[in-house]
């Protein structure tokens, strides 16, 4: 019931970062977004044609009545039609869940197998597999994601390499389809991920080894594993979380925009990178106001996994 | 305790899996390509378009990118032959060509009797309807009702009788408009305001394609997304990444008369489309336009054998595949493989200037105006050409005097090019003589949008202008965030110098030269705001003119006068490249409508793909 009640109060209180996000964001589109009225309209346009595709748009509409408009949006979830003419929210049911079934494997593994090189390396700090997993992962944070892909594509895909997975395209009707084409974009994802996870878990684990409750443990001779799962790891759990629960909002509606580009999948990655291009302001405006209320909720979940993990932790 | 050797652990089954699943990815790899192997019987031409529709609703269909679906899902009246170039009208759902009054104010179109729309739900019990001529008409009518933000109205505003009145009565479907008129199911009478011998062309446009009012009704803003024609394909999914279409099974059939489409063997062979005569397109089951905006990933796929089976040529891989460039050939390793095929744009790339700026355009003072001349002209005479087209379009463009454009029947190969060769000395005498110097030269403000490629062709212009005395201070660089900010500017005049391209919307040298033509001023389509009374009256009586060798004349005056007066720096005509698989039998193009050959595509199996060069 506590932790009921301070949810719902937490999101309460997240409002006004919803209102904040979306007037900032809405500002910026209304002020330094492109301006579509002269991609829609004809050749040889008139004054008046020109004043009606501005109406259309609702150009010639105060900021604050577009802004409360927006708003209104929000609360209905309906954003109406993409410049496409598809309805928004049929957009998104569409490319949301191929961006998580996209995302989610390079997600889960770079984490899991971030964490692992960390263990290993923090085990074995300062000797050479140590230094040998953060070469990696250095390497892994200063190339490219764009070599990495294109590195990837060739390496794997192309006919001038191993031409083992399509270069691009999307099938997830069954599970081999999904395999061979989701295959690649999680190597990649994971390639570089593993660099900036492992480099971040493995100072976590490193500070929690020299804290000095474990230099005591180790003093009662408790053993080394027990140690480690009770006095290291439970107190890394924080950390972890907090950096594994503010990568879901990119996951899941951020998406890849570069792996969803380079490998033709249609995620909402590119149809956000589209919206932007073309300004497609009813698609940005679900983004962006969809981004915000995941983190709050986001924010919410956080907390009381905190609580989960460390009873000391008092939810107010 | 010890395990028994049948029973096995949640860990080993996981582990037993793996293999399995990578087996399983390993072998359905590349079950997305031309002719599809998990479906052999699926005949499919997979392609790569390097951006993606906005739209397919032909009531905004304004671009290339849309132009490709729309017309292959939609009918249009009349389209062009599939191999004749310069383009050639032919009729498509039309019958014929119209009958036109000896006064040319009016036009009778005759329409194919039982050409049916695809199946669809917005019709009653699901079943497509005969198409008649009240579509055209219901679908000239949404160009000119403002709720569809339509983008084709100017194609017929000012020229169909009552389609202005239509519209500012409220644009109410059920009302008449006096200048459209169905005289029987398949028979549309046309009444012009005035002459207007481009209107049979601009019946082939995407904006002109026949849409059933209950698509409309049902779909309404959806249709951008969902079209209903009557077409050769019809679409069955759409998103951001790729369109796929499937043949539409009751598709007229019209076989092949390789001559009617203007095929010529000493150019054309090697493609071999030979093989289509006598037979009804479309020829493939499935059309996918894969939308791929980096040329290297569309390389890849190209390459990899099973994918994209037909894309352009990725600049930095020019060197490599080409084995000469005039004519283009391919080396031997890709020859074997691949077909090349170099077009020339129907279109052209000018920077106008603009002038409204009385720092080199119009003046009050006509002595100043006289220099203001002599300025634009030297700054055209230290343009460089040959350099931009060695630059940026691997010296295969095709640069000349003037706004009518090469892939235009009305080009004249004659006409001196003196205003495209590049004259340093000339340039700098012209200002010299003019009393321009470094010091009381305007500042040229160049604007571009953002990116590292317009940056570079800024710096080359600006060093174009060094050399014929522009201090380097004085040519600046003006960049936008997008293609929709700056061409607010230029609508509003904001430019002074107005660097763009345009694609004819028909091969008739009018629709270049309408640019310059005085009332079409920002915002319309006339971005240098020239205004040139002995211009305009040409135009205008051309303009009702039909082909023949006085318009011709009076277009090549026209031209002269805006090489003369020095408005523009103009212009070149890029050359296109398509690679495609040699199991493809294709000649690729994009100009005018898009992908109005798509339906003249075929794929036969790799083992039986022919030959040629």
């Amino acid at each position: 019931m506590e932790t009921l009640q301070y949810a719902l109060r937490r999101l309460l209180a997240g409002l006004p970062l919803i209102l904040g996000v979306t007037l900032v964001s809405f500002a910026l589109m209304v002020y330094f977004g492109p301006d579509l009225t002269y991609s829609l309209l004809g050749k040889n346009p008139t004054a008046d044609q020109i004043l009606e595709v501005r109406h259309q748009l609702g150009y010639d509409q105060p900021f604050l009545q577009r802004y409360l408009g927006f708003l209104r949006e929000i609360v209905t979830l309906d954003f109406g039609n993409a410049a496409t003419g598809e309805p928004v929210a049929a957009l998104l049911a569409k490319t949301i869940p191929v961006s998580l079934i996209l995302i989610l494997p390079g997600f889960i593994l770079g984490h899991v197998v971030g964490l692992l090189l960390a263990l290993a390396a923090a085990h074995w700090r300062g000797r050479w597999p140590d230094k040998l997993i953060m070469a990696v992962a250095v390497l892994g944070m200063s190339v490219s994601f764009l070599i990495v892909i294109i590195g990837f594509q060739i390496v794997l895909s192309s006919s001038d390499g191993l031409d083992l997975f399509p270069v691009r395209g999307w099938n997830s009707s069954s599970l081999g389809s999904y395999l061979s084409y989701v295959t690649v974009p999680t190597l990649a994802t994971m390639f570089v991920a593993l660099g900036y996870d492992t480099r971040f878990y493995r100072s976590v684990i490193v500070e929690e080894m020299s804290r000095d409750h474990v230099r005591t443990a180790r003093a009662f001779g408790l053993p080394e594993s027990r140690i480690f799962l009770r006095n290291i790891l439970k107190n890394c759990l924080i950390p972890f979380i907090t950096r594994i629960m503010f990568s879901i909002p990119q996951v899941a509606i951020g998406g890849a925009l570069l792996i969803e580009s380079y490998f033709g999948i249609p995620g909402i990655g590119k149809a956000t990178y589209e919206a932007i291009v073309t300004g497609d302001q009813p698609v940005l405006k679900a983004v962006v106001s969809l981004t915000a209320i995941l983190f709050v909720l986001v924010v919410v979940l956080n907390d009381v996994l905190y609580r989960v993990v460390d009873p000391r932790v008092t939810l107010r | 305790m010890r395990r028994s050797k049948d029973k096995v652990g949640p860990i080993s089954k996981f582990w037993r899996v793996i293999p399995l699943l990578v087996a399983l990815a390993v072998s359905s790899c590349g079950d997305q390509p031309g002719v599809s192997k998990t479906r052999p019987a699926v005949k499919t031409f997979s392609f790569a378009m390097d951006q993606a529709p906005t739209t397919l609703d032909p009531v905004q269909g304004s671009n290339v990118y849309a132009n490709f679906v729309i017309v292959n899902a939609y009918d249009t009246l009349y389209t062009y032959q599939y191999l004749a170039r310069p383009y050639q009208l032919k009729p498509n759902l039309a019958v014929d060509f119209p009958t036109i009054a000896a006064d040319g104010m009016a036009y009778t179109f005759r329409l194919k009797r039982g050409v049916r729309f695809v199946d669809d739900p917005c019709f009653p019990e699901g079943r497509g309807r005969e198409v008649v001529a009240e579509d055209l008409i219901y679908s000239i009518k949404r160009q000119f009702d403002p709720k569809n933000q339509p983008q084709g109205a100017w194609l017929w505003q000012g020229r169909i009788a009552g389609l202005e009145e239509w519209k500012a009565a409220g644009s109410d479907y059920s009302k008449p408009v006096s200048g459209l008129f169905a005289s029987d199911s398949h028979t549309l009478e046309v009444r012009l305001t005035r002459p207007y011998p481009q209107l049979t062309s601009t019946l082939a446009q995407g904006y002109s394609a026949l849409v059933p009012h209950e698509a409309v009704e049902k779909y309404g803003k959806e249709l951008g997304v969902r079209p209903v024609g009557s077409g050769p394909f019809r679409l069955i999914s759409y998103d951001t990444a790729r369109i796929v279409m499937e043949r539409n099974p009751n598709y007229r059939q019209e076989p092949v008369d390789l001559a009617a489409e203007g095929y010529n063997p000493a150019t054309q062979k090697f493609s071999g489309v030979e093989i289509l005569a006598g037979r009804s397109p479309p020829f493939v089951d499935r059309l996918e336009f894969n939308f791929i905006n980096e040329p290297s990933a569309s390389w890849t796929s190209f390459t990899k054998g099973d994918e994209v089976q037909l894309t352009g040529l990725p600049p930095e891989q020019v060197d490599r595949v080409l084995a000469t460039k005039h004519p283009v050939t391919l080396r031997p390793e890709y020859a074997g493989k691949y077909h090349v095929y170099a077009g020339l744009e129907a279109g052209f790339v000018s920077t106008a200037f603009n002038m409204n700026y009385p720092e080199f355009g119009y003046h009050p003072d006509p002595e100043r105006e006289r220099r203001n001349k002599a300025l634009r002209c030297a700054i055209i005479k230290g343009y460089d050409w040959e350099a931009r087209n060695n630059s940026w379009y691997f010296g295969l463009g095709e640069y000349f005097p003037g706004i009518i454009v090469p892939a235009s029947p009305e080009f004249d190969p004659e006409l001196s090019r003196a205003s495209v060769t590049r004259d340093v000395p000339g340039g700098r005498k012209l200002l010299r003589d003019a009393g321009w110097t470094p010091d009381n030269l305007p500042q040229l403000v160049y604007g571009t949008t953002g990116g590292a490629t317009e940056r570079l062709t800024f710096e080359q212009f600006r060093a174009w202008m060094r050399d014929i005395g522009f201090p380097r201070e004085k040519v600046v660089q003006k960049t936008y965030a997008n293609f929709g900010d700056i061409s607010r500017a230029w609508k509003r005049s904001e430019l002074p110098l107005v660097a763009k391209g345009w694609g004819l919307d028909y091969p008739d040298a009018e629709n270049t030269l309408q640019l310059y033509y005085g009332p079409n001023a920002s915002p319309g389509s006339n971005d240098a705001n020239w205004k040139n009374a002995e211009y305009d009256r040409m135009y205008e009586q051309a303009s009702i003119m039909q082909p023949s060798p006085e318009r011709t004349a009076i277009y090549h005056r026209m031209n002269q006068l805006v090489i003369d007066d020095c408005v523009a720096i103009t212009g070149i005509s890029r050359t296109r490249i398509y690679l495609w698989h040699r199991n493809v039998i294709a000649i690729p193009d994009r100009e005018i409508l898009g992908g109005f050959w798509l339906k003249y595509v075929d794929v036969l199996p790799v083992s039986t793909a022919s030959g040629g060069s």
